[in-house]
């Protein structure tokens, strides 16, 4: 209507027959000013050109519709309403959240803690089992449960026997024996026994006259 | 009260401060991450996130000026990490939902209404359809309306890359409406 090259009744089939044979489609071009021409951002000759383009070309008629139309849609995209409730979520998440629970408490209320504790006193307990100890001494405190299964039940079968044993020979004698009282060996450890070792190694070396080597001279008396 | 005296009492620990702080900024966190990840639920976790983070460093807030692109930043940050993860292990309700334009219904005319939350489902989907950089330059420019420097700040791209693809990108998506049915 307003291109000033076409007349009102030219052929739409006309121009664009015309077109193909000389320069070629003219969309691509339009498709270069699209963004300015929805933007007004075109001389008033390069609007009138466009415009006139896209009243003889439904395809760049419908992308410029398009792109006004996404003009005017996407700026009311900037919020979007989360839900009734969000605020209210937001402030549980952040304003009750400043009292943070120990590191102890959240050690323990993990949810594998009893796993986990259970593990672990299973491996102690192994370990325990199978281990020697460090200190002989200590084998007295260490309760039977960490003791080997197979020395305990030996020990216990041991004492069972000693005791019937006992029991049918005092049946045999009609009397009641006296408990004797046990005599309490004082158990030496590895370090005492150690010591005394190096203590009589040594008493034998001092004791003993220091000889000279087959092939060294005695040594002279020096000068005082 | 102007944006700085609130973002004072908001530093200072003000309950109320804090709530306006989110309700003025909880809509466009939330629409950004919307587009983002295409998930409402997702959406509102991610804007969750956001606000915790915000709210635990709230000493680094920038002032008005700076304080918007700030906050883009970080939803954007979030948004992606997101969906890294999402890539590495797809959830198995991974549809477009599109109930959240449902929501409002804050228009006079229903019939107006209609027609809005139609366009801007449309567009939604268009925006889905596009290229990352080209979704990004439109997100942070034609809806979040930050500046060619601030664009190029946030993707860690020149500013002639923003400017070029710009144009490409709006152009990008009007085709991709044509194609949806928009412009006809």
């Amino acid at each position: 209507m307003d291109n000033p090259f076409l007349p009102p009744d030219m052929p739409l089939g006309l121009t664009q027959a015309i077109l193909a044979r000389t320069s070629g489609s003219t969309c691509q071009r339009l498709k270069d000013l699209a963004c300015a021409y929805v933007d007004g951002a075109l001389e008033v000759g390069q609007q009138s050109l466009g415009r006139g383009h896209l009243e003889i070309c439904p395809s760049c008629a419908a992308l410029v519709k398009a792109l006004a139309l996404s003009e005017t849609t996407l700026p009311s995209l900037v919020h979007l309403n989360p839900g009734p409730w969000f605020t209210q979520r937001v402030l549980r998440a952040t304003v009750h959240r400043t009292e943070q629970p120990s590191l102890w408490w959240k050690l323990m209320h993990r949810p594998r803690i009893a796993l986990e504790a259970a593990y672990l006193g299973a491996a102690a307990g192994l370990m325990g089992s199978y281990l020697p100890l460090p200190m002989p001494h200590l084998t007295a405190r260490v309760p039977a449960m960490v003791q080997p299964l197979g020395a305990s039940v030996q020990r216990v079968v041991g004492q069972v026997v000693q005791a019937e044993r006992r029991t049918s020979n005092t049946l045999q004698r009609g009397l009641v024996p006296k408990p004797a009282p046990m005599a309490r060996v004082p158990s030496r450890s590895l370090w005492q026994r150690l010591t005394a070792r190096i203590r009589s190694r040594l008493q034998a070396f001092h004791k003993a006259p220091s000889q000279p080597k087959a092939g060294e001279k005695s040594p002279k008396p020096g000068n005082p | 009260m102007d944006f700085p005296q609130r973002l004072d009492l908001v530093r200072c620990g003000d309950e109320l401060a804090w709530e306006a702080f989110v309700r003025f900024f909880q809509g466009r966190v939330f629409g950004l991450a919307y587009h983002y990840t295409a998930q409402a639920e997702d959406a509102r976790d991610l804007t969750q996130d956001v606000f915790v983070r915000i709210y635990q460093n709230l000493a680094l807030v920038p002032d008005e000026g700076g304080c918007l692109p700030w906050i883009i930043r970080i939803t954007r940050n979030a948004c992606i990490d997101h969906l890294r993860r999402r890539k590495a292990r797809p959830p198995l309700w991974d549809l477009p939902a599109d109930e959240l334009f449902g929501l409002r219904a804050s228009d006079p005319n229903p019939e107006e209404a209609h027609l809005a939350a139609v366009r801007k489902s449309m567009v939604h989907r268009a925006l889905q359809e596009l290229t990352d950089l080209n979704r990004e330059i439109i997100l942070l420019k034609e809806i979040q309306g930050l500046g060619i420097e601030e664009i190029a700040t946030i993707l860690e791209v020149p500013v002639g890359t923003v400017k070029s693809r710009s144009n490409r990108a709006r152009l990008e998506l009007a085709e991709k409406l044509v194609a949806a049915g928009m412009g006809g």
